[in-house]
C-alpha cells in the first residue's frame, strides 16, 4: 500500500503530536517523525504542514536568532492544537480499531500473539 | 535535540534553492510566501548537513505549498482560481502578467516578442535620454529637443545622459532599487510601472522637432496637412515647416505693418507663442515673440510679432516687451497683383475704356 496516501490523512496529528512533546523547528519535526518510524515523510510536508496548522491556530512560532547562520523558527503547541491533538487522536484510535477489528485474524496485530 | 547547532552555516546553494523555490511560489502574496518559507534555510541547512541532498525546486514548492493547504498554481484567468488572493494588487499585476505571457505565446507572435525581448537594453538607454531631456526641457526652457540634452553647462548633458543610461541599465537587469521581474514587493514593482508609463507618456507632451516627413501629407493637400499638425501640435506649418511667424503685403506689394488674420470659421489663426521662438543665427539666443496687445491680452493672431533677444529665455512680458525691436520683413516688396475678382479691387484705380 502506498503509505504516503495514508500518510498524508494523519500527517497533522503525527506533527502536533511531536511538537507537543517538545517545541522544535522544521528539520527537527522531520528528524524526530522520521525516527518515530515515519521513514517516509518528505520534509516539505512537514513544512507545509506546520505553517498550516500555525496559520490555523493550533501551533505558535518563534524564531531564535543564530549567531552562525540563518535563524531558526521554532513551533509550539497552543491550547488550541492540545485540543486538536486529544480529539484526533480520538479519532485515530477509533478508526484505526474499527479498520483492525475488519482484517482477518492472523493479522490483527492484537490478537496474534503467540 | 540536534547536534548540528553548532554547524549551521549560511550555505549557497541552500540560499538559491530557497530563492527557487520562492520563484515558484511568486503567485502568492508576500505575506503567505513569507509564511511558508520563513525558517527554511535552516532546515534545509540542517537537512544537507545530515547528507540529506535538496532535490529539484519546483515540486518541493509544490509539496510545500499542498500540505499548507494552499490552491496549486494556476495560470490565472479571471474568474479562476483563488479569488480570495487575486485580490491583493501583487496578484492582480500577477494576473496581467501571466495573461500578457500567455497571449504572446501565441506561434504568430512569439517571434516578434522574442525581438523585443533581446531589444531590452534598447529601451533602457531610450528612458535614461527621456530622463533626462525631461531635465532639459523642465530647466531650460526655450530650447529644441536635441539627440543630446544640452542644459546650461557645456558637457553636462552628455555626462548626465551617461549616467542616466548606467542607472537605467542597472535597474533593467534587476541590479539596482526598484529592480526588475515579478518576484518584488508590490510598491517597488508600482514604483517601476509608474516611472516607465511616465517614460512613454512625458515626450508626448514634448514640442519635438518632428521630420518633415512625419508631417508631410501624402496626398499633397495642404488643408490635411494643416489640419494634422494643427491636431497634434496646434502650430502652424508651412509645408512641413514650422511657421514662427507671419509677413503681410498688401495688393501693391508693400509691407503692412500689423495685421489681424483668421480662418473661414473666424477663428483666429494664431501662433503658440512657444512656436513662435526663433534663435539667433550667430549665438543661437532665443528670439521670443512679443504680440500685440488689446488692453493686457496678448493677440496671437496680429501678425508680425515684435521681437526680443533674451539671453536667459521667457517669455515676453509687458514689461521686458518695452525693449523689444519691430519685425525685419524677410523681403522689401513683392510683386503687385491683381486681383481675380475687379469688383472689389478698389486699389487698382479704374481707366476709361
Amino acid at each position: 500500500m502506498d503509505t504516503t496516501q495514508l500518510l498524508r490523512g494523519v500527517l497533522d496529528l503525527a506533527v502536533l503530536a511531536v511538537v507537543e512533546r517538545e517545541d522544535g523547528y522544521g528539520y527537527d519535526v522531520v528528524r524526530r517523525l522520521r525516527a518515530g518510524g515515519l521513514t517516509e515523510v518528505g520534509d516539505a510536508s512537514v513544512y507545509g504542514t506546520l505553517r498550516r496548522l500555525y496559520a490555523a491556530g493550533a501551533l505558535t512560532s518563534y524564531v531564535v536568532p543564530s549567531d552562525e547562520g540563518p535563524h531558526r523558527k521554532y513551533y509550539g503547541i497552543t491550547p488550541a492544537g492540545r485540543e486538536q491533538l486529544i480529539q484526533q487522536a480520538k479519532e485515530w484510535t477509533s478508526f484505526a480499531d474499527t479498520v483492525t477489528s475488519l482484517l482477518p485474524s492472523p493479522h490483527r496485530p492484537t490478537g496474534a500473539a503467540r | 535535540m540536534s547536534t548540528s547547532d553548532e554547524t549551521l552555516a549560511l550555505r549557497p546553494e541552500v540560499a538559491t534553492f530557497v530563492e527557487e523555490v520562492r520563484r515558484h511560489l511568486a503567485d502568492l502574496d508576500e505575506e503567505t510566501r513569507d509564511e511558508l518559507t520563513g525558517g527554511l534555510e535552516a532546515d534545509l541547512a540542517d537537512q544537507l548537513a545530515d547528507g540529506t541532498p535538496l532535490g529539484d525546486p519546483a515540486s518541493y514548492a509544490t509539496e510545500l505549498r499542498t500540505a499548507a493547504g494552499l490552491p496549486e498554481r494556476v495560470r490565472r484567468r479571471r474568474g479562476i482560481g483563488a479569488a480570495r488572493l487575486t485580490r491583493t494588487p501583487g496578484a492582480v499585476l500577477d494576473g496581467i502578467r501571466d495573461r500578457f505571457l500567455g497571449a504572446v505565446d501565441d506561434p504568430r507572435i512569439r517571434p516578434a516578442w522574442d525581438l523585443l525581448v533581446t531589444l531590452r537594453p534598447a529601451w533602457w538607454v531610450a528612458r535614461a535620454w527621456i530622463a533626462v531631456t525631461l531635465l532639459d526641457v523642465v530647466a531650460g526652457g526655450w530650447e529644441a529637443v536635441s539627440l543630446v540634452p544640452t542644459l546650461a553647462v557645456p558637457g553636462l548633458g552628455a555626462v548626465l545622459l551617461l549616467a542616466a543610461v548606467v542607472l537605467s541599465t542597472l535597474i533593467g537587469s534587476g541590479r539596482l532599487w526598484p529592480g526588475s521581474g515579478p518576484d518584488r514587493s508590490i510598491g517597488r514593482r508600482a514604483v517601476l510601472l509608474a516611472a516607465n508609463t511616465a517614460a512613454i507618456l512625458l515626450p508626448l507632451t514634448w514640442s519635438l522637432p518632428w521630420p518633415s516627413y512625419l508631417t508631410h501629407d501624402p496626398f499633397g493637400s495642404d488643408g490635411y496637412a494643416q489640419a494634422w499638425s494643427d491636431v497634434t501640435r496646434q502650430g502652424l506649418l508651412n509645408h512641413g515647416h514650422q511657421v514662427t511667424d507671419i509677413f503681410a503685403y498688401d495688393a501693391a506689394g508693400r509691407p503692412i505693418p500689423l495685421v489681424q488674420l483668421v480662418d473661414q470659421d473666424g477663428r483666429p489663426l494664431d501662433i503658440p507663442l512657444a512656436d513662435a521662438t526663433q534663435w539667433d543665427d550667430q549665438t543661437g539666443a532665443p528670439i521670443v515673440a512679443c504680440p500685440a496687445r488689446n488692453g493686457d491680452a496678448p493677440v496671437r493672431n496680429a501678425f508680425p510679432f515684435a521681437r526680443l533677444e533674451l539671453a536667459s529665455g521667457g517669455p515676453c512680458t509687458v514689461e521686458r516687451a518695452a525693449g523689444a525691436q519691430a519685425p525685419a520683413f524677410p523681403l522689401a516688396t513683392l510683386p503687385p497683383v491683381t486681383p481675380a475678382w475687379p469688383a472689389i479691387a478698389p486699389a487698382v484705380p479704374a481707366t476709361a475704356p
